[in-house]
């Protein structure tokens, strides 16, 4: 790793991080509340068969305990959308992003392998990630002081929870990042991530509302993220290593991938 | 190292180039760039691979430490590849080359670090300050900014300047900056790519007189450019690749000493000398104002010689340009229609002479 490059890489993303993360801190304060304010209504609505009981299990998660507020936390797009930033977009755009606009030439003409340089990128992505889940575990502590809950909060399993986050949000990034050093223009290197990220958390809503398609769920990467599992106190290790295993891949390819690319002259 | 030794470039390395590569800043022995399909594993006779486009082909030159060394030659001629592989954003096909002594493929960061290069069309970080921006490549170079001060000064890059973000700067000053970005740090070789792109005419010429500081400091530049008056101005050699091959490689002095200078001279009344005759001159002619006119070539001597006894009222001499050697050049090169992935023909040190 180069201290220099990762110190470029801080500067010039710790603005966007500071604003995402408090985002993010928001968001996670936001749903204890919700939990505490309209739990026990929401529980007594879906009783009453008005709303039908398999649309409650969005993502493995509900607003009826604690833990699956905070679950639903997780796996609400608008989460999806702040790890997002960092995850996808600064991941896609890290190498295909400078090459597009032509600075990897002055970044490559110093004495730097490409390896260095994507393991640089990489713990950069992994910081950035790692603060904005630390930011959502900080609000769900937050919320659940503010509504007086705080008591029924497994406070010692977030740091559990932080690292499946870690895990799966590492894995998407890996994969972006190898597909970032595999193409010439952002374009395609964020439409191919993103496509893996929409089609696998399609996958996972579709499985989680439809039990015909239930068997489709195991093929989504966001099924491993067991939030609510982890807060009642189940850790599911296949899960952990299934994420850490496709990161472990991703990372392999773009290792293998990026410095044997030949890097023609940007046109 | 001789200059004839590299002429060829299908010839294989001379004892005497391997005995002397210790004094070449950098040598390439038929490096060769080839992108597309590979050849298939069975070569029927008469069938070439479709989509195969060779970029660099066995391109074999060395350039001696200390020089300035210009590498001239169209849009799509090989130059950006050939700079490319020396610094390690390209793999080679086939050959090999080094670069102050060490392997490209293998020592591509230790090469980076000893060299400074300016990209064609640089693009910087537009959001950085230009101070910032030296600040962060000098540190991700590792070496102290010895030359950048100097640099600054002779470029008349200000301190108010380079406190603005690089987004404002005109595209002079960021090739200003591209141009101390890459010496900031006294690198031992620099590869310059058309590094006069978007300077004006005395940002040129302060430009040059850095290029003649750093060779009287011993420091190698390699120099590519399509401007041929500043080439011919700065570089000590010449290299001048066309579709992929070397088709040129001489001292300027000497590619500059066998072209045929322009000759107009005028003389009081009839009194025209007899100079179809005289060693070195050809085209002779008279235009309608009574003007006679030539082409010269070699030793001046003779010529003057004949002039003498004549009452010569003016006459001028055109200095021979690299421009016409390099158009030269080019005149024998295959049509356009041929094959476009098809290297021309090597220059041999016998056709060469024959020029």
């Amino acid at each position: 790793m180069n201290r220099t490059l990762f110190g470029h890489l801080w500067r010039s993303q710790r603005t966007k991080l500071l604003v995402v993360c408090v985002a993010m801190l928001a968001w996670s304060t936001f749903l204890p509340v919700i939990y505490q304010s309209f739990g026990q209504q929401m529980q007594a609505l879906v009783d009453s068969g008005v709303i039908p009981k398999q649309l409650t299990n969005f993502g493995g998660a509900d607003v009826f305990t604690l833990a699956g507020s905070v679950a639903l936390g997780y796996i609400h797009p608008i989460a999806i959308i702040l790890v997002s930033i960092f995850a996808i977009g600064f991941s896609a755009s890290a190498v295909a992003g400078e090459r597009q606009r032509g600075t990897l030439e002055v970044l490559l003409a110093r004495p730097l392998s490409r390896w260095t340089v994507y393991i640089t990128l990489l713990a950069a992505v992994l910081l950035f990630i790692g603060l904005v889940l630390a930011a959502a575990s900080l609000g769900t502590v937050a919320g659940s002081a503010a509504a007086g809950i705080l008591d029924q909060l497994p406070v010692g399993r977030l740091p559990l929870l932080w690292l499946n986050g870690m895990l799966l949000w590492g894995a998407f990034a890996a994969i972006a990042l190898a597909a970032s050093v595999s193409f010439d223009r952002l374009t395609p290197a964020l439409g191919v991530t993103l496509a893996i990220v929409i089609v696998s958390y399609f996958l996972y809503v579709l499985g989680s509302l439809w039990p015909d398609a239930k068997g489709l769920e195991p093929y989504s990467l966001f099924t491993y993220l067991t939030s609510r599992d982890i807060l009642t106190g189940i850790v599911d290790v296949k899960s952990f290593a299934l994420l850490g295993a496709v990161a472990a891949v991703a990372i392999a390819i773009a290792l293998v991938v990026f410095p044997r690319r030949d890097l023609a002259a940007p046109s | 190292m001789t200059v004839d030794s590299t002429l060829d470039s299908r010839a294989p390395p001379s004892a005497e180039r391997v005995a002397f590569a210790s004094m070449d800043a950098l040598t390439t022995t038929g490096l060769t760039k080839r992108y597309g399909h590979r050849e298939p594993p069975i070569h029927r006779p008469g069938h070439r691979p479709t989509g195969e486009v060779r970029a660099l082909e066995d391109l074999t030159i060395a350039v001696r430490e200390g020089e300035i060394f210009g590498f001239l030659g169209p849009n799509g001629a090989g130059k950006s590849t050939t700079i490319r592989l020396l610094l390690g954003y390209l793999h080679p096909t086939a050959g090999s080359a080094t670069v102050l002594g060490r392997d490209i493929v293998r020592d591509s960061v230790e090469i980076r670090r000893r060299v400074g290069y300016l990209p064609g069309g640089i693009a910087l970080y537009d959001s950085l300050s230009g101070e910032r921006l030296l600040d962060y490549l000098g540190e991700l170079t590792g070496r102290p900014s010895v030359r950048r001060a100097e640099l600054l000064e002779r470029l008349e890059l200000s301190e108010r300047t380079l406190r603005r973000p690089v987004r404002d700067y005109s595209r002079g000053m960021r090739q200003k900056i591209g141009i101390v970005q890459a010496l900031q740090h006294d690198p031992e070789l620099a590869v310059l790519d058309e590094p006069t792109e978007g300077l004006d005419p005395l940002m040129q010429r302060a430009f040059y007189g850095i290029l003649d500081d750093l060779r009287a400091a011993g420091r190698t530049i390699f120099f590519s450019s399509h401007i041929l008056s500043e080439v011919e101005r700065v570089c000590d050699r010449v290299a001048i690749v066309r579709r992929g091959r070397l088709v040129a490689l001489e001292d300027v002095a000497s590619l500059l000493e066998r072209r045929k200078r322009n000759v107009e001279l005028r003389v009081a009344g009839d009194d025209v000398p007899v100079l179809d005759s005289v060693p070195g001159v050809s085209a002779v002619g008279r235009t309608a104002d009574g003007r006679v006119t030539c082409q010269l070539e070699g030793d001046v001597g003779p010529f003057l010689a004949a002039l003498a006894g004549h009452h010569v009222v003016d006459l001028t001499i055109e200095p021979a340009h690299l421009e016409e050697a390099f158009l030269e050049l080019y005149e024998d090169a295959e049509p356009d229609g041929g094959d476009p992935s098809a290297g021309a023909a090597p220059v041999t040190p016998e056709g060469l002479a024959a020029r």
